[in-house]
Order: structure tokens, then C-alpha cells, then sequence
């Protein structure tokens, strides 16, 4: 019996409804295939900037990983990075651990010991992360608690000892754990007086690519861009406490947002990563407009419509295949390229209601392009050969379409605005051109 | 302090060696977790996954799922899974989220048999063991399932048990389900801990040698006294072909191996102590280990250790 991958096309979701879209190409539904983009997507810890490079966002801190050894197998993959290294450190748990609790009492004797051993190197840290995993979860670990008796016995030290929790199974709960690890990382920061020309970029880990929106901040006058992923020591982190507003790009940082209007007064502007060249300018627009500032969007503007128009001139049919591992929203990176006069054949990504609304759109312009979920048992039989696309975006993407060029787009260094549009361009142009 | 590490990252567990085993003989291979499992297993700990797919799912177990022991809803997305994937038995294979729970596996077997057609392997490995105490295990499940209480001899065709990526790394020996269901009939070489575990299963003599060590030994000159730090069976292999060395291993330490002067070790300091204690002139092992053994002024010749390091 020929075995096939389970597919929807744009027109058949439309049809059946926000309401009524099919469990194959949700989350949660079922078993979940081992696939690329699962790896990254269903598992906290094991790609580009899971729960434990996130928790060693904040400069000067080192990680204790509290988990049975499975839970922190993949880290050497981490440690390996010189920025990485002296950084994480594991407490393992055993079988009668998980029955007794016991753990839990030895864990300040264990980040004393680590902060010893740092401090005889030289390396002392500011900030001990206390990692905990799945087996916490269940067994209901009171973590602020133990972080509060761990700054008891390093008293001396004025060391902070904050939690971290890489529990998977919260995936789809209301603080997931990249929410969670985010709140926990800006828990650090202190009240203190504000400074009116400072503004905190709050998103990823990495920083935002230098470029236009920083530009258009420095324009405004304001002095100060602090991002966590640019702070080089933790008083440099310390002082994004000072910022007069922060601007969220994105969503899983709006809790910690949120925490931060609360404690320390600091509003926030939330901004949304698009790659329709209207759908920026309406961005910018909303951030003036909120800031009270003045933003002259013409050339940029004028700048990404022109590297569109340059790569549909040179390739008028240029067909795509979209994956979910990349710096963008797949489907509404796919309307993009669809109302820019592209072809999207194929996207291979989970779709949450949310998201229903950019389908919709889709099956307007693009009936038949095809919607597969890569957590879908049924992808263990995808075939590329039916698919017509030039191009892959998208690291999971290459995975599916081996034989065509691919535009990963997915470094940790993040893209926005008008420049990312420029710059995705620029890359399909780039790749295509190796390619011929 | 007892099980806490400072320079070395943890060693590949139970459920990896379980799925090791089990890899590429033709099951659907379902890790009961909640996905950061899986992601150890394939994006770490099978080299395999990395060339061809396979069909090896996370159960996307939820706070919930676990709370309420919802077994039935699990059997249920298997069972789905299982008539849409052309399988030749399901496995099932534990992580800490069902030692956590006390996941029933016989039940589930019972379950899952009532809704598939084809065998159902439960593996109760819970991540905290260590790979080769799952490879064990596996091999456990898959001999009572599969082998043949009476096979033909097969003359010279050697089988070659617990050579894995995890302790093999890219020189793995696959064993195919044809293999399990004669393996009754076939000449056994055990080449690693697992390997001893699932020959001593056949109930009939079994060499024990690995091959990885038999190479070193071909392309390195080793003299004096020597420490191995590594699979057991690598060490063994070395001490047959000569080398005057001693054992030290994570891993597990079988009785038939042992010799005075071998040990099994848990913990950092222990391999520090006996890398500084003076009285080697070389170490084979790891060079991940080095950094433990700042104060050896000796020879130190790499083995890389897959199971150990994540080192291919």
C-alpha cells in the first residue's frame, strides 16, 4: 500500500473554517514525528535559543541543570561554544530522588559548591539559573523556595539564584516554557530612576539586526538601545530597569513585558515581524504614533519595494516551499510573497487558530497551495517529487526539498522591518544565483 | 558532591540506548514524553537520524496527559499512528515523565495489542539510567518477542551484538529483526556491555571483542602501565591484546571482565584520583576527560566515546 503524507490545500482549510481546522495540522493532536522542525518546536531544550541558552541570556550568569542526566544529554552540543564554556553545571537525579524529593535538599550545597569552584578560577558569577525539567513539574517543586534558601548560603556572595524551568510539557499551556524563561530573566531587574531617552528592545536573545529601527529611535533622540542579547555584563543588563518604554517584537516576551509595567513602570509598544511592505509601514506608523515620535519611512520603504520588484523582474515565476524553522511567520511570509505575484506550492507548518486568518487570505490568491504539519506521523512519507517549487525557505524546509536551493533564515541575529525584507530578498536572490 | 558534574555534560541515557537498538528494525518507535526526549534522541544521540528518515515519534504528552494518566487517550494516538505507518511492531519506550507517574506498561501492552495487529515492545526506561542499561533492555524485549526457540545453525555468519552508534559511534554494526528471530543459530560476539547482557539471553557461548579497541591497538604503539577509561569491553579487548592496563568505567562492569585493579566510577573525582594517582604512563580514553585530569603528565591517547562525550 503506497504511503502518503496527509495534506490540505489553502481552499479546503478556508472552506472548513477557523473552527473546523483539521486535527492533522494541529498541535497536540496526536503522535508527533520526529522531524527538524519538531526537534526545535516541541522540545525546549533542543535547538537555537531553547530554555537553557535563553536562561544564560543574562550576561555573568551560569547554569545548574537539576534533572535527571537524559534532560541535559544535548547541552554539549551548547557547552561546546566558547561562549558557553565553565557555564553549565548538573545535579543528577536518581530513581530515589524522584521518590523521596531528596534533591531538592541538596541543591544549595550544590550551587555553593559551584560558585566555589567559578570563584577559584576567577570566574565568579552574578547569577546562578537553576534549571529544573518535566519531573519537577509533576512532582510540584516549590522553585522560588529553593532558590531563596540557595541566596541564603551564598549570602556572602550577594549572588542572585533565579529558577528556570524547561518543563515540555507546558508546550501549549498558558505560560510555555519560552514565555516563562523570559519572565524570569527580566525578574532580575531592580526599580530604578528612569531615564527618558532610554528605551529597552525586549524580543529574542539575540539581538535585532542593527538597523533601521534603532535608527529611527536614535532620530527620535532617544540615547539609549539596550537589548539583552548586547548587554556585555550584567550592570549593563541591570540598567534596562532605567528604560522610559520598551518595544515587545515578540509575543512570547509579553508576560515578562507585562511584569515589568507592573514592577518597574516601564509601558510597552508591541511590535509585529511582517514581510508585507504595507504591513511595516502600518508597524512604524503605530510606534510613532504611541511614542509621540515623528518616523520618515520613505526610504526604506521605497528601498524594500524596489529589492521586490528586482527579484520578481529577474524571476517572474519564482515558485516557494515554506518551512517553520525561520525568522517569520510562515504563513504570513507566504501571503507576503503570494501579494508580492510569487507562487507558494507547498508550506510544511503547525496552524494554530490564530493563524487561521492569513490562510484565509491564502486561499484567495493561492487555492491549491498545499498545508502540511510537520508534527504529522504521515510526514515520514512526504515526497518532494510532486512538488513544482525553485526554492526553499526555511532550515526545516531543506530537510523536505533536497534537491533545490534553500534560504534558511533562521540565524539568531533577527531580522525586521523594511531591512528584512530587503535582506530576505537579497538571500533568495543569492541562493538562486549559486543555483544557475 | 554526589552527582554533580562541573566539567562533563551527562552520558547518554537508558532510553537512548533503548532506542539505539530498536532503531533501523523496521518498528515505529513512540518515546512516551512530552518532546524534549525525542529531541535528545534524534538531535543528539542518533547519528542515524541525521541520514534517513525513521519513523520515531514523541507522544506529546501535556501537563494534563500526565496529571490525569489519560493511558487511554495515548493508546488511542498510537493506535492512529499505527494504521497510517507501515510498522513491524510498535515500541514503547519510557522517560522520567512516566517513572514520574508510574506509567502500568503492561497495561498499556494489554491495551495497544487490543488496537494493533502487530507486536507491542514496552521498554520502562526512565532517563536516568545509563544507554547501555537500555541498549540491555531492548535487546530484553526484542529476544522475547522475536527470536526463534530453535534456529538453524548458520555456519560462520557471525552476529555482532551491542556494537551501536552510542558506543561504536560511526563504525556501528546494525543487526537486522531476521537476525533477533535466528539468533539461536548464529556465532555471537559481544561488543560492548550491552552486547555481553543480550548474548548471555541466547544461553550459549559468546566471544567478546571490540573492534574499535583491536584498531587502536593496530595503529598506536602502547606501552607501560595504562588506564582505560571507556566501554568495558574496549578495555578487555586491549588487556587481550597485551596492553597492561586497568579498567575504569562509567559504564557497567561485569563480573567476567573484571581484574583486580579495575573499577567502576560514578563521579568526576573518582576518574581524577586514578588519572593522578601516578601510576599510569598512559591513559586511553576520551580526550573529553582531560580536563579531569589536569595533574597527568603522561601519554594520552584518544578514544572517543560517544556514549560519553556526544564525540563521533
Amino acid at each position: 500500500m503506497r504511503r502518503e503524507a496527509i495534506t490540505y490545500t489553502a481552499k479546503q482549510v478556508a472552506e472548513l473554517g477557523r473552527d473546523n481546522i483539521p486535527s492533522e495540522l494541529l498541535s497536540g493532536q496526536g503522535l508527533v514525528y520526529s522531524s527538524p522542525a519538531t526537534l526545535a518546536y516541541n522540545s525546549p531544550g533542543a535547538e537555537g535559543f531553547g530554555v537553557k541558552r535563553a536562561g544564560l541570556a543574562v550576561p555573568e550568569s551560569v547554569m545548574l541543570i537539576v534533572a535527571p542526566g537524559c534532560c541535559g544529554r544535548n547541552t554539549s552540543i551548547v557547552s561546546s561554544m566558547p561562549q558557553y564554556e565553565d557555564r553549565f553545571f548538573y545535579l543528577m537525579m536518581d530513581e530515589t530522588d524522584l521518590v523521596t524529593g531528596r534533591h531538592l535538599n541538596r541543591i544549595p550545597d550544590a550551587v555553593s559548591e559551584v560558585v566555589s569552584f567559578l570563584d577559584g578560577q576567577g570566574k565568579a558569577p552574578r547569577v546562578v539559573m537553576i534549571c529544573i525539567t518535566c519531573v519537577d513539574a509533576l512532582l510540584g517543586t516549590d522553585m522560588e523556595r529553593v532558590c531563596s534558601a540557595c541566596e541564603e548560603k551564598i549570602a556572602d556572595t550577594g549572588i542572585r539564584v533565579r529558577p528556570c524551568y524547561m518543563y515540555a510539557l507546558t508546550r501549549e499551556g498558558r505560560r510555555p516554557p519560552m514565555v516563562h524563561v523570559r519572565q524570569t530573566l527580566y525578574s532580575l531587574l531592580a526599580p530604578m530612576e528612569k531615564d527618558p531617552r532610554s528605551v529597552n528592545i525586549l524580543g529574542n536573545f539575540a539581538p535585532l539586526a542593527e538597523g533601521e529601527l534603532q535608527k529611527h529611535l536614535l532620530a527620535a533622540g532617544v540615547k539609549n538601545i539596550r537589548q539583552i542579547g548586547t548587554c556585555e555584563t550584567y550592570d549593563e543588563f541591570l540598567k534596562m530597569g532605567s528604560a522610559n518604554f520598551n518595544i515587545v517584537t515578540n509575543p512570547e516576551v509579553r508576560a515578562a513585558a507585562d511584569d515589568m509595567t507592573k514592577t518597574l513602570g516601564i509601558p510597552y509598544i508591541e511590535l509585529t515581524r511582517v514581510y508585507g511592505v504595507r504591513q511595516v509601514a502600518l508597524q512604524y506608523q503605530a510606534l510613532a504614533q504611541a511614542a509621540g515620535i515623528t518616523i520618515d519611512l520613505e526610504d526604506d520603504k521605497a528601498d524594500a519595494e524596489q529589492a521586490v520588484f528586482d527579484l520578481k523582474e529577474k524571476y517572474p515565476d519564482l515558485t516557494f516551499n515554506i518551512g517553520e524553522c525561520i525568522n517569520a511567520d510562515p504563513f504570513e511570509l507566504s501571503l507576503s510573497l503570494l501579494r508580492y505575484g510569487f507562487k507558494v506550492d507547498e508550506i510544511y507548518a503547525t496552524l494554530a487558530p490564530e493563524k487561521f486568518k492569513y490562510v484565509a487570505r491564502i486561499a484567495e490568491l493561492s487555492p491549491e497551495t498545499k498545508i502540511f504539519c510537520n508534527m504529522e506521523p504521515t510526514m515520514l512519507y512526504y515526497d518532494v517529487s510532486s512538488s513544482h517549487a525553485h526554492i526553499s525557505l526555511g532550515k526545516d524546509a531543506a530537510y523536505y526539498c533536497p534537491g533545490i536551493p534553500n534560504v534558511a533564515w533562521n540565524e539568531d541575529i533577527q531580522p525586521f522591518g523594511f531591512q528584512g525584507i530587503k535582506d530576505l530578498m537579497g538571500r533568495i536572490d543569492a541562493a538562486m544565483e549559486v543555483r544557475s | 558532591m554526589k552527582g554533580l558534574r562541573k566539567v562533563l555534560t551527562p552520558f547518554a541515557p537508558d532510553q537512548s540506548g533503548a532506542v539505539s537498538v530498536l532503531y533501523n528494525l523496521g518498528g515505529m518507535i513512540v518515546i512516551i514524553d512530552a518532546g524534549g526526549c525525542t529531541g535528545n534522541v534524534c538531535g543528539f544521540d542518533e547519528p542515524r537520524w541525521h541520514g534517513e528518515r525513521a519513523a520515531v515519534f514523541s507522544a506529546g504528552l501535556r501537563d494534563m496527559d500526565a496529571i490525569l494518566g489519560r493511558d487511554a487517550l495515548l493508546v488511542s494516538k498510537i493506535a492512529s499512528a499505527a494504521q497510517r505507518i507501515d510498522a513491524r511492531f510498535v515500541a514503547l519506550v519510557g522517560t522520567p515523565v512516566p517513572a514520574t507517574i508510574a506509567t502500568d506498561y503492561k497495561a498499556l501492552k494489554r491495551m495497544l495489542e487490543k488496537k494493533v495487529d502487530i507486536p507491542v515492545l514496552t521498554l520502562p526506561t526512565d532517563g536516568m539510567r545509563l544507554y547501555d542499561s537500555g541498549e540491555a533492555t531492548a535487546y530484553k524485549e526484542l529476544f522475547a518477542t522475536f527470536a526463534k526457540d530453535e534456529a538453524r545453525e548458520t555456519e560462520g555468519k557471525e552476529l555482532i551484538l551491542g556494537a551501536t552508534p552510542l558506543t561504536c559511534g560511526e563504525k556501528y554494526t546494525d543487526v537486522t529483526l531476521e537476525d533477533i528471530e535466528g539468533i539461536r543459530g548464529r556465532k555471537i560476539t559481544a561488543a560492548s556491555a550491552s552486547g555481553i547482557e543480550a548474548a548471555k539471553l541466547t544461553g550459549k557461548d559468546y566471544e567478546i571483542r571490540s573492534t574499535s579497541a583491536e584498531e587502536l591497538i593496530a595503529s598506536e604503539k602502547i606501552e607501560g602501565k595504562v588506564l582505560v577509561c571507556h566501554d568495558e569491553v574496549f578495555g578487555k579487548t586491549l588487556r587481550d591484546n597485551g596492553v597492561d592496563c586497568d579498567i575504569a568505567t562509567f559504564f557497567t562492569l561485569h563480573d567476567e571482565i573484571k581484574r583486580e585493579g579495575d573499577v567502576k566510577i560514578t563521579e568526576e573525582d573518582e576518574f581524577t584520583a586514578l588519572a593522578e594517582s601516578g601510576r599510569y604512563d598512559v591513559i586511553i580514553a576520551d580526550s573529553a576527560l582531560k580536563k579531569l585530569a589536569k595533574g597527568f603528565t603522561g601519554r594520552w591517547i584518544d578514544a572517543p566515546f560517544f556514549a560519553l562525550s556526544g564525540r563521533k
